[in-house]
């Protein structure tokens, strides 16, 4: 058995690597690789999830790092590279109100809030170990990260991107401060697979330049519209 | 055992709709549906002791009492008379070409399963398991939007997604919280409301502050408070308008429900003082912005989904002042709400089937000659706008006065702003009839719109809800009352 520091350690490595990782999709522009990143976030979730319960010897824990890797490692990211090449957009440039910079700067501004604001509210709570801490402010800035992913891309397939990446923080956050029964985790996996499965397919019909939609179009008498919007 | 009847039913529901290629079968089974449902939560309401324990009720994860079926009966009236209106309205998508025929049965079976996970999110106890039915109102009633495929649905569909679901994580993390707040006071964790509500007291309010904050974020969202309400509007006028009804009429109450509750928990404890007046404040602001959105208003659909986030912010106000009176007039205001904005939501579609302009959703409504061609669209619209300022004897007005009355022994500035917001609200709504349904095209040269031909099923819900309005308003059944003072006092006010 490996002794709790060495694992204490790898976790505040592994959460480095998470916030890393979003700050990639927060600016990168290239779709795939922003796919393949979100891959490799969940699977750095699964990590953490797998040192936690070697710390803790929790088997919900073990059964999240299961769930999570079978759906967010694989299933869901294999999903959306398929509807990605199926609308044949590779890169996402356009944004609105925030640039990637800002962004950046943005999100070192919120987790300093974050920091400070949840010091202030856990301050009444039994005394919290500086890495379940450091935890729970990571994951809320991811959230908030993916937040403003999703509000800040124009194509849909970013943003169900920055919403996953949102998702993903509210479990690391949920890791971190308490044990929430498995079966919501496990429904809410649900959810998500059924919100990424709609979103990508709405997406077709709003990011594809496909000749299908615009026969929709004509048959909507709605063409003109989609000449300023194309 | 009553929970498995309600899934049976909907089960049975979407077999039929599945079988069939009729769309009136699949209507009829629709019909059937909300008919049994509401049958179902009458039969507990009359005969039954609430709350309700059998099978799986009264389990950690389920349970009945006065407020979720209240919702319920709500929600189950209202789908029925959509679903009626659909029968008229869905024939006549299918003709225009709007709607595909192969999208039909999507858009019944998402209809038949939105009904059950909003029965069930009401009959939920765990809280976490409310979110994830609330979540899946969201998904289902976006696929009810996006399903007529024009570009513009499918862009008011994913708004509202990414708007709802992104705040709804919020709320997830503040039952996270609150699932932490019971387990330092209690022991073990639990996100039981039952249990939550019997322990409130020794909670800690600064957390529960926060918890309530982020809560509120997700299920603000859900209801089109400001400033998460940008998405409603949208919604609402480019949803079919059985859809908008819908909208308006139940899945704005999830949200609502949702705040009650938690509000519920959090009036128990000292972080009151902070929460109540936080309420207020969003309250008052989310009718202002209302109220000046529909001043400009030209198009009738999104003047009236205006006025439901308008009437989401009186409730917010009247659960502000959180006395017990204060709290039965919002229940009460809840269910006027949603009667009304249902028959308003089906009048105005028909008018939308008159004149809609086909080029774009968001251009003016021309509407010219409305008493000659829709005579009973255009009383249906100014009736019930009557009724959704507030005029008696309908029972908003109930409402909206005792709230105000409430909101005058707190504080007279506040009810002064909120009574001058609903005036130009009201004023928004009066001066849009007024300049429209006033079109009268020149005697000589009729116009040449051809009328459309209302079918009869998009006319009885309509003079349904009217009349069960004027009921309502001129009888106040003692029953009914009662029954909501039992939800009052469930719920600790």
């Amino acid at each position: 058995m490996i002794d709790q520091a060495t694992i204490e350690g790898i976790i505040r490595i592994l959460l480095v690597c998470i916030i890393i990782t979003a700050a990639y999709i927060i600016s990168t522009r290239n779709l795939l690789s922003v796919v393949s990143v979100y891959s490799l976030q969940s699977l750095t979730l699964v990590g953490i999830a797998l040192a936690l319960w070697s710390l803790e010897g929790s088997i919900i824990l073990l059964a999240i790092a299961v769930v999570t890797f079978v759906s967010k490692v694989i299933i869901i990211p294999y999903f959306i590279a398929t509807i990605q090449e199926k609308i044949r957009i590779k890169r996402d440039i356009e944004f609105h109100y925030l640039n990637p910079t800002t962004s950046l700067i943005l999100s070192m501004a919120l987790m300093l809030v974050i920091y400070m604001a949840l010091s202030r509210i856990m301050q009444g709570t039994p005394a919290r170990e500086s890495l379940f801490f450091f935890g729970a402010v990571l994951g809320i800035s991811l959230m908030l990260m993916g937040m403003m992913v999703t509000f800040s891309r124009k194509r849909t397939i970013t943003k169900v991107l920055g919403f996953l990446s949102m998702e993903n923080g509210v479990l690391l956050f949920g890791m971190f401060v308490t044990e929430l029964p498995f079966i919501i985790e496990f429904l809410i996996i649900i959810d998500l697979i059924i919100l990424v499965i709609l979103t990508t397919i709405l997406s077709v019909g709003i990011d594809s330049t496909l000749e299908d939609y615009h026969k929709r179009l004509h048959r909507f008498h709605l063409l003109e519209e989609s000449e300023e919007t194309p | 055992m009553i929970l498995i009847a309600f899934v049976l039913v909907s089960v049975l529901a979407l077999i039929i709709i599945a079988a069939t290629h009729n769309h009136r079968q699949m209507n009829t089974a629709c019909i059937m549906q909300a008919l049994i449902f509401a049958a179902l939560a009458a039969y507990l309401v009359l005969f039954q002791q609430v709350p309700v324990v059998s099978f799986l009720v009264g389990s950690q994860y389920f349970f009945i009492d006065h407020l979720g079926l209240f919702e319920v009966l709500i929600a189950t009236v209202i789908f029925a008379c959509a679903a009626v209106y659909a029968r008229g309205y869905v024939e006549g998508l299918l003709e225009s070409g709007e709607l595909e025929k192969g999208s039909l049965k999507l858009f019944y079976m998402a209809w038949a399963l939105l009904l059950l996970v909003i029965v069930l999110a009401f009959f939920s106890d765990n809280l976490a398991l409310f979110w994830i039915f609330a979540e899946l109102t969201t998904i289902i009633s976006a696929m009810l939007i996006a399903i007529l495929a024009a570009r513009d649905n499918i862009d008011a569909a994913i708004k509202y997604i990414f708007v709802a679901s992104v705040s709804m994580l919020f709320a997830f993390v503040g039952f996270i919280f609150l699932f932490e707040i019971s387990r330092v006071s209690l022991g073990t964790g639990t996100l039981n409301w039952t249990v939550l509500m019997q322990h409130a007291a020794v909670f800690s309010p600064g957390m529960m502050i926060a918890s309530f904050v982020l809560v509120f974020i997700g299920f603000a969202a859900k209801s089109g408070i400001f400033p998460f309400h940008t998405w409603l509007p949208e919604a609402h006028a480019k949803a079919p308008s059985a859809v908008s009804a819908i909208l308006s009429g139940v899945l704005l109450n999830v949200g609502i429900y949702g705040i009650i509750r938690v509000y519920a928990i959090v009036h128990q404890t000292t972080a009151i003082s902070t929460i109540a007046p936080m309420l207020a404040g969003f309250g008052l602001l989310t009718i202002g912005i209302a109220a000046f959105s529909m001043l400009p208003q030209k198009n009738l659909k999104k003047l009236v989904a205006f006025s439901s986030v308008e009437n989401m912010g009186i409730m917010l106000v009247g659960l502000a002042i959180s006395t017990p009176v204060a709290l039965f007039w919002v229940l009460f205001h809840i269910m006027a709400h949603s009667l009304t904005k249902a028959s308003l939501f089906f009048s105005s579609g028909i008018l939308h089937r008159q004149y809609r302009s086909r080029f774009s959703a968001d251009a003016a409504d021309e509407i010219v000659d409305v008493f000659r061609l829709q005579p009973l669209a255009a009383w249906g619209i100014i009736l019930g706008g009557l009724a959704i300022i507030g005029m008696p004897p309908f029972p908003i007005f109930f409402s909206e006065f005792f709230i105000m009355l409430q909101l005058g022994t707190v504080s007279l500035w506040a009810l002064g702003v909120m009574l001058v917001l609903l005036f130009i609200a009201a004023g928004g709504l009066g001066y849009f009839v007024l300049t429209t349904f006033t079109h009268v095209s020149e005697p000589v040269t009729p116009s040449d719109i051809e009328p459309y031909r209302t079918p009869a099923s998009m006319k009885v819900p309509i003079i349904f809800l009217l009349a069960l309005l004027l009921v309502i308003g001129i009888v106040l059944p003692a029953g009914g009352m009662e029954f909501l003072n039992q939800i009052v006092t469930e719920l600790k006010f």
